[in-house]
């Protein structure tokens, strides 16, 4: 991978004045867009902004096969069987409250959820407890933030409808062990729906391999647009499902008292949808596929081996997750006890223009739990370099030596 | 502590800019916050501390490190400082308002409301007229006889005194404002001219023979001397006409200007008016108080009717 004509293919890396140099690194928040993708939205909106499916003009028909070159790329993305598995949403939050809200749910169903997931993966079932008598439980992980199969394997029982475990934590970076867990919960009868916000955008996806029921990722993760998401699933379970949000472009036909519903994907994207950001999420994938992931992740651990060597002598700092960069993927995220992780975080901003995440991420039931405030979060990417990298543990150092 | 400090700095940055305003607004919740000890919700001084901390930190670590240790303390110092320093800007304010100077009345020092300092100018009298520069201190009407000079509306309340000079330019400045506030007031104005550029001789003595043959006509030409052009105070043909249009009589008049009697009685006004140890023109008294220099008619009037003059 040439780094540098990669940071050319992202405008808001082009080179600035000092005090305008950004370093991203809340890449988990959401990545930043090449200009593939800009152009994709820009084509859309200059050139042919209409309808897609609905209309019969020219503008219409360039917009629908626009939409369904995008479905047929993800679909391509993730190895899905057909392009009909995929389903477009706004964000991985939406495409798991679509299947919380589409299956036929039974009283004392169990959800098997890990105990740091992201809010988007414990709230609905936390919602479904209420509604529909669900029970959630939770894995607890390993004392380094690792996937404790044990665990899991002691709460797999007949009654457990659903996993529903995120592939990568947004918290410190730790992928769970899918395949086997996948294949544990399919002997089990389960389903499995995999939170892969932070998987997509670092490994290569294959479902038909893992052989997972339902999967969700969000488009602006993985180069893609702002509000785009997708949701795959089995397309037999696709079909079995009700879909959760209904109205125009979801069925054949309506009487009064009755409507006919069209089949997966369709009777699931109700209303118009977001056809520049599908279509940029299509340019998205393509983009991140010429990278290829082996690039990806070689750079990710370049960066966090080189943060991880040059911050353990802080001694005060805590790292969240393995010591090992290699099983935190693109994220270091650590706090210092005492410090308020924002503080840091603006400091790093207005020090040196590094931007990081800090807070409680969206897991503040892992941070409840574990008493700690939060943390900061410094989420790598391909398109970061070793001088940035650099640049983030020369501010740190020196944030450690004032606070 | 930090909240008030910043209330008090970004809104007086809000006045010329918007985000600063944005940022006070979000001080001021913070601050009402506070004072109704609720914790500050919106993490405005935490983001301002470490938005501080990461600039100061580029520049010196060691600073860092003790602004962070010292924060509240800091914010107490400088909270104390610029409230010390507002309450002398509005006490600058106030006398500025009140004496046309930040400093007080007469004082001279620089004041960034009157940066040139020119309610404070003065036609200086130059050594050559015997008169010292005793300073403000001194400068008293007490012990000078003001019998001999023209007084308009004699026997009032109040009373002003203008030593004053047809040619100087600070004194033709603040001459229509006094003979205005004489005149709003119906104060007791005497007016005593002390020719700071000698030249201007003549008109002295065309004052006291005018005033000796008729004293409504004095403040008339006292006007005229005022109003026009420098150029023809020491113009023989300037006093002539303005005898001949007042319609006094000019022979009279001129056998005053030419008499030894005369000079006389000027020298002798001009040694009373230096007996109050005046050092420059216009120097004005209302009642006890002494205006060195052209001061905003406000002042004047304030010093005689009170704060709120323009009532009257």
């Amino acid at each position: 991978m040439d780094l540098k004509k990669v940071r050319q293919d992202f405008p808001i890396l082009e080179p600035r004045d000092r005090k305008q140099a950004i370093t991203y690194f809340d890449n988990a928040c959401q990545s930043l867009r090449p200009r593939a993708v800009l152009d994709a939205i820009n084509a859309y909106y200059l050139q042919s902004s209409a309808c897609s499916g609905r209309s019969m003009h020219r503008l219409a028909d360039e917009v629908t096969r626009s939409c369904d070159q995008a479905r047929v790329a993800v679909a391509n993305f993730l190895n899905a069987s057909r392009k009909e598995e995929i389903v477009f949403t706004r964000n991985t939050t939406e495409g798991i409250n679509l299947v919380a809200n589409s299956l036929d749910w039974q009283k004392d169903d169990v959800v098997l959820v890990s105990d740091k997931e992201h809010n988007s993966n414990l709230l609905p079932w936390q919602s479904l407890r209420q509604k529909r008598g669900v029970i959630l439980k939770i894995v607890p992980s390993q004392r380094d933030n690792s996937f404790d199969l044990a665990a899991y394997e002691n709460l797999l029982d007949r009654k457990v409808r659903l996993v529903s475990l995120a592939g990568t934590s947004n918290l410190d970076g730790v992928s769970i062990p899918a395949r086997e867990i996948i294949r544990m919960a399919h002997q089990n009868g389960s389903l499995v729906l995999l939170d892969a916000a932070q998987t997509a955008p670092r490994a290569g996806i294959d479902v038909r391999a893992l052989e997972v029921d339902f999967l969700a990722l969000s488009g602006h993760k993985i180069l893609g647009p702002s509000g785009t998401g997708v949701l795959y699933g089995k397309y037999g379970l696709l079909e079995q499902l009700e879909p959760f949000l209904v109205g125009g472009g979801t069925v054949f036909s309506t009487t009064y008292d009755s409507s006919e519903f069209l089949p997966p994907p369709d009777k699931f994207e109700a209303g118009l949808q977001d056809y520049a950001g599908i279509i940029g999420l299509g340019a998205a994938v393509k983009y991140l596929e010429s990278i290829g992931f082996a690039a990806i992740q070689k750079q990710d651990l370049l960066l966090n081996q080189f943060i991880t060597d040059q911050l353990k002598d802080i001694p005060r700092l805590r790292l969240i997750g393995p010591d090992d960069p290699q099983q935190r993927g693109g994220i270091f995220s650590f706090y210092l006890p005492g410090v308020d992780s924002h503080r840091i975080a603006l400091m790093l901003d207005q020090m040196a223009g590094i931007m990081v995440r800090s807070g409680q991420h969206c897991v503040h039931s892992w941070f409840n739990a574990h008493k700690i405030e939060g943390s900061v979060r410094a989420s790598l990417y391909f398109y970061n370099t070793l001088e940035e990298a650099e640049l983030f543990v020369d501010s740190l150092h020196k944030i450690s030596r004032v606070l | 502590m930090f909240c008030i400090l910043a209330f008090m700095v970004l809104g007086l940055l809000g006045i010329f800019s918007a985000s600063s305003r944005t940022l006070a607004k979000e001080a001021l919740d913070c601050v009402l916050r506070r004072v109704t000890l609720r914790p500050c919700t919106t993490g405005f001084d935490e983001r301002m501390k470490s938005r501080i901390l990461g600039s100061v930190i580029n520049r010196s670590e060691t600073a860092a490190r003790a602004l962070n240790k010292n924060f509240e303390l800091l914010s107490w110092v400088f909270f104390l400082l610029i409230f010390g320093s507002s309450l002398f800007a509005i006490r600058g304010m106030y006398l500025f308002y009140v004496t046309g100077s930040c400093n007080g009345l007469n004082q001279s020092a620089f004041c960034v409301l009157d940066p040139k300092g020119q309610s404070n100018e003065v036609s200086a009298v130059s050594t050559t007229c015997n008169l010292k520069s005793p300073g403000l201190t001194n400068v008293t009407l007490k012990g000078v006889d003001l019998s001999g000079f023209p007084v308009l509306h004699p026997g009032a309340m109040h009373k002003i005194v203008m030593i004053g000079c047809y040619a100087c330019d600070y004194s033709r400045k603040v001459y229509p404002e006094i003979r205005d506030l004489a005149n709003r007031s119906g104060a007791e104005f005497t007016f005593a001219d002390y020719p700071v550029k000698v030249k201007t001789d003549l008109t002295t003595r065309l004052g006291l023979c005018v005033h000796q043959q008729d004293q409504t006509k004095y403040w008339k030409l006292n006007d005229i001397l005022f109003a026009t052009d420098k150029a023809n105070l020491d113009s023989p043909a300037f006093v002539q006409k303005a005898i001949a249009d007042l319609g006094l009589d000019s022979s009279k008049i001129n056998r005053c200007l030419d008499s030894s009697a005369t000079e006389d009685r000027v020298d002798k006004q001009l040694n009373e008016i230096a007996n109050s140890n005046f050092y420059g023109t216009p120097t004005i008294f209302i009642d006890n108080t002494v205006f060195v220099g052209p001061k905003p008619y406000r002042v004047y009037a304030i010093s005689m009717q009170g704060l709120l003059y323009w009532l009257h």
